[in-house]
């Protein structure tokens, strides 16, 4: 019997009577942004219940479809106001460690130096892989009714890609290697949240405001141009990070002003573990000693370089209590001393 | 200073230490490296910050040196900058092999840092090449074979992508839009309300699987980000040209592919198990011209196809690789297509799913019969594609969908 090649049933066409609120987004300044198209019944402000069968925000819910497994119900679990800003932003910004760093400019550097900048970029690119693992973690948990929150994630994964190859390129590009593994930096905290705020508050909040802290002194860090560039760079997408991290502990607090004591519990266990907690705890002597060789100028210097290194604590803590005030979790009378002893006072 | 101001000074820091509350782990710290009792206070009344004694004690340094230090009244302890001397390759410069493309992550595989091995032992997060921390704690990766899941072009792929990223917001023209029939704007809606769901899907299920892959595979796992940030903006450039034209939003896509997807139990069983999809979308967007109805849509559709070849090359090397490696588990993947295969013939019976298709490739609704006969060929290309791409990926299926078969004349 010779085979009906045809798959599709008889004509339905149903689906054509589903549009009731014609959508026509226009370019702003920035072109057709998720901004422009966030309106009506497709905005975030009209967000319904979550279902668990990613459904995109704004689509009909098909009847019989699969659920997925568990992930957020609630917006304010997982939302952060300036989501979709970043993500634009984080599309517009994407930068090439291959093209955009001028690696042909370094120039041999003297071994105490390298070595430095080496075991540096070696704990570097070992937290920035980390960093791209936590949020995919996270992104099955999201629903796809917040689902700009999600692309942010995907943009974030995408750039700590960008920082775990650049970090290995700088450590082999210039006459040096890999150096010792920065084990005892405390990453997998991160790992181990249980919760997606829990997760970004340790890793967007506290991680990645140390790293960005370290990165925007860059300029004292880096010993060449192209590492110079390469900090700049890196602090520009971590300060996106930062930013959805501020934001969404800022969403959760204005909308369930409970869970405060809760974060505060997070954060007690995280900055009990040594003096920093997370992958921006700097005080990993491999870590500790090459930033003071570098912020000194050399072995020599050290001592210079500790007081550089002092004033990045202390710029770091400062920076980080700020963030958490913008956010609304005010922590100053809670750190514990190996934090305090660098909190300015108000 | 005076005399009155060095007592000043040595009483202002002493009231300061009286009042640092030092933490119990320093202080259990210290008696781990044998610090006597009250040499952390004493250090602090010299004037030492807490951090320059937490820095000591996670220094090493022990309670004799500490107390001879601070007997001899020295600023800072020298540490032994131990890390300098561990005995990792030495001597490394990497050079652009391509100045077009700049400094890859594939030329930085030289020297010991190539080697990627065949089963990658370390548990912790360690970079490939560096000297291990002797006892770390397990990171709870669970791949840890490069038969698996590894295909050499996995290296140049990761650059290609970062080249050749898009904005979808500026990359597109959206000022040039015209309104369209209503049919057949509705049809373009459909389809990418469609399209958006998987992509994002996609992009979600994959990020999920990323904490699964050991440090030893590095190269891919940068390759897996492009292609999470890739379907990502797929995600978002479907929606947005459902929102700009005066259509919106329509049904949600059909889960039953999807839902397959997410039933994987293993890495490998996902990859094969998206083969399918993968080769399918690919052969979709490729004939985008067909079913774009202005230039933008050429635009997005080709860039999208630009983005899917990417995976697509992935997806036949590592399936290549993988039945080089272990040719005992060969049989074992028609099950995977077998499933999946199943799954999207159900997906291409759905209504919503063609429907939208054929007005698109008729020109209208009233044009169904022809836009039935060419969504037919559409089809028919797709699972010759399909075909093709498994075989290369040597792997002939011995079972093929029947339905598949007949659109193939198989």
């Amino acid at each position: 019997m010779a085979a009906n090649p045809t798959i599709e049933p008889g004509l339905d066409l149903s689906w054509l009577n589903l549009y009731d609120e014609p959508a026509t987004a226009t370019p702003g300044k920035k072109g057709l942004t998720l901004k422009e198209i966030n309106a009506g019944r497709y905005s975030d402000a009209a967000r319904g219940g979550g279902d668990m069968t990613y459904r995109m925000r704004g689509a009909v819910a098909r009847p019989g479809a699969h659920r997925f497994g568990p992930n957020y119900m609630s917006k304010s679990d997982v939302w952060s106001e300036n989501c979709i800003m970043l993500y634009e932003e984080a599309t517009q910004r994407q930068w090439a460690s291959a093209r955009d760093i001028p690696w042909d400019t370094l120039q041999p550097l003297p071994d105490e130096i390298e070595r430095a900048m080496c075991q540096l970029c070696t704990m570097l690119t070992e937290v920035e892989f980390i960093a791209g693992d936590v949020p995919g973690q996270w992104l099955p948990f999201i629903s796809a009714q917040d689902f700009e929150a999600g692309l942010f994630l995907m943009s974030q994964i995408m750039d700590e890609a960008r920082h775990t190859d650049v970090f290995r390129k700088r450590a082999l590009v210039n006459g040096g290697g890999l150096l010792a593994q920065g084990a005892g930096l405390g990453l997998r905290t991160l790992l181990e949240a249980r919760d997606f705020t829990e997760m970004s508050v340790l890793m967007h909040v506290q991680a990645e405001g140390f790293v960005q802290s370290m990165f925007r002194m860059g300029e004292l860090i880096g010993q060449t141009e192209a590492d110079k560039r390469i900090f700049r760079m890196s602090a520009q997408d971590e300060s996106r990070h930062l930013a959805f991290g501020v934001m969404h502990l800022k969403y959760v607090l204005d909308t369930d002003p409970d869970r405060a004591e809760e974060i505060h519990h997070y954060l007690d266990k995280a900055e009990g573990d040594a003096s920093g907690g997370g992958s921006g705890d700097v005080t990993f002597p491999p870590v500790f000693e090459s930033l003071c060789i570098l912020l000194g100028g050399g072995v020599e210097k050290f001592d210079e370089g500790v007081q550089k290194f002092l004033l990045l604590r202390k710029r770091q803590i400062n920076e980080y209590a700020h963030r958490l005030d913008v956010a609304g979790l005010n922590r100053r009378n809670r750190f514990g001393p190996l934090m305090a002893q660098f909190v300015d006072p108000v | 200073m005076s005399t009155s101001e060095a007592l000043a000074a040595a009483q202002a820091a002493r009231d300061a230490a009286a009042n640092i509350e030092i933490p119990q782990e320093a202080r259990d710290r210290a008696r781990e490296l044998a610090w006597e009792d009250g040499l952390i206070e004493l250090a602090l009344q010299q004037g030492h910050s807490l951090a320059e004694v937490w820095q000591a004690l996670r220094g090493n340094i022990d309670g004799a040196t500490a107390k001879q230090f601070l007997a001899g009244g020295g600023s800072i302890a020298r540490p032994d900058f131990w890390w300098m001397k561990v005995p990792t390759e030495w001597g490394i410069k990497a050079r652009a092999s391509d100045p077009e493309m700049g400094l890859t992550i594939g030329d930085l595989n030289i020297g010991t840092y190539g080697d990627i091995p065949d089963v990658w032992y370390n548990r912790s997060e360690i970079a490939r090449g560096s000297f291990p921390t002797p006892t770390v704690e397990d990171m709870g990766y669970t791949i840890y074979d490069k038969a698996l899941i590894w295909a050499d072009c996995c290296v140049p792929l990761y650059e290609v992508a970062i080249r050749d990223r898009w904005v979808s917001s500026t990359d597109l023209r959206w000022n040039s839009l015209e309104p369209l029939p209503d049919d057949i704007e509705k049809a373009v809606c459909q389809l990418m309300t469609e399209q958006s769901e998987r992509a994002y899907y996609q992009g979600a299920l994959l990020s999920g699987w990323l904490p699964e892959i050991s440090y030893g595979y590095l190269e891919l796992k940068l390759f897996l980000s492009t292609v999470i940030y890739d379907v990502a903006r797929h995600a978002e450039a479907f929606r947005k040209r459902a929102l700009s034209n005066g259509g919106g939003l329509g049904l949600q896509a059909p889960t039953d592919y999807n839902r397959v997807l997410q039933e994987c139990r293993t890495f490998p069983e996902l990859l094969a198990t998206m083969f399918v999809q993968d080769s399918m979308l690919l052969t979709l967007f490729k004939n985008g011209d067909k079913i774009a109805q202005n230039q933008l849509e050429r635009d997005m559709y080709a860039l999208c196809a630009r983005d899917r070849q990417r995976i697509m090359d992935y997806q036949i090397e590592r399936m290549k690789h993988f039945l080089w490696k272990l040719p005992d588990r060969r049989d074992e993947q028609n099950l995977y297509f077998g499933k999946a295969e199943a799954r999207m013939v159900k997906e291409w019976g759905d209504s919503v799913v063609w429907e939208p298709l054929a007005i698109l490739l008729g020109g209208g609704k009233d044009r169904m019969d022809s836009g039935k006969a060419k969504l037919q060929g559409l089809r028919k290309q797709q699972v010759q594609d399909y075909v093709a791409n498994l075989e290369k990926a040597t792997f002939f299926r011995s079972n093929l969908n029947a339905r598949f078969k007949d659109l193939i004349g198989g």
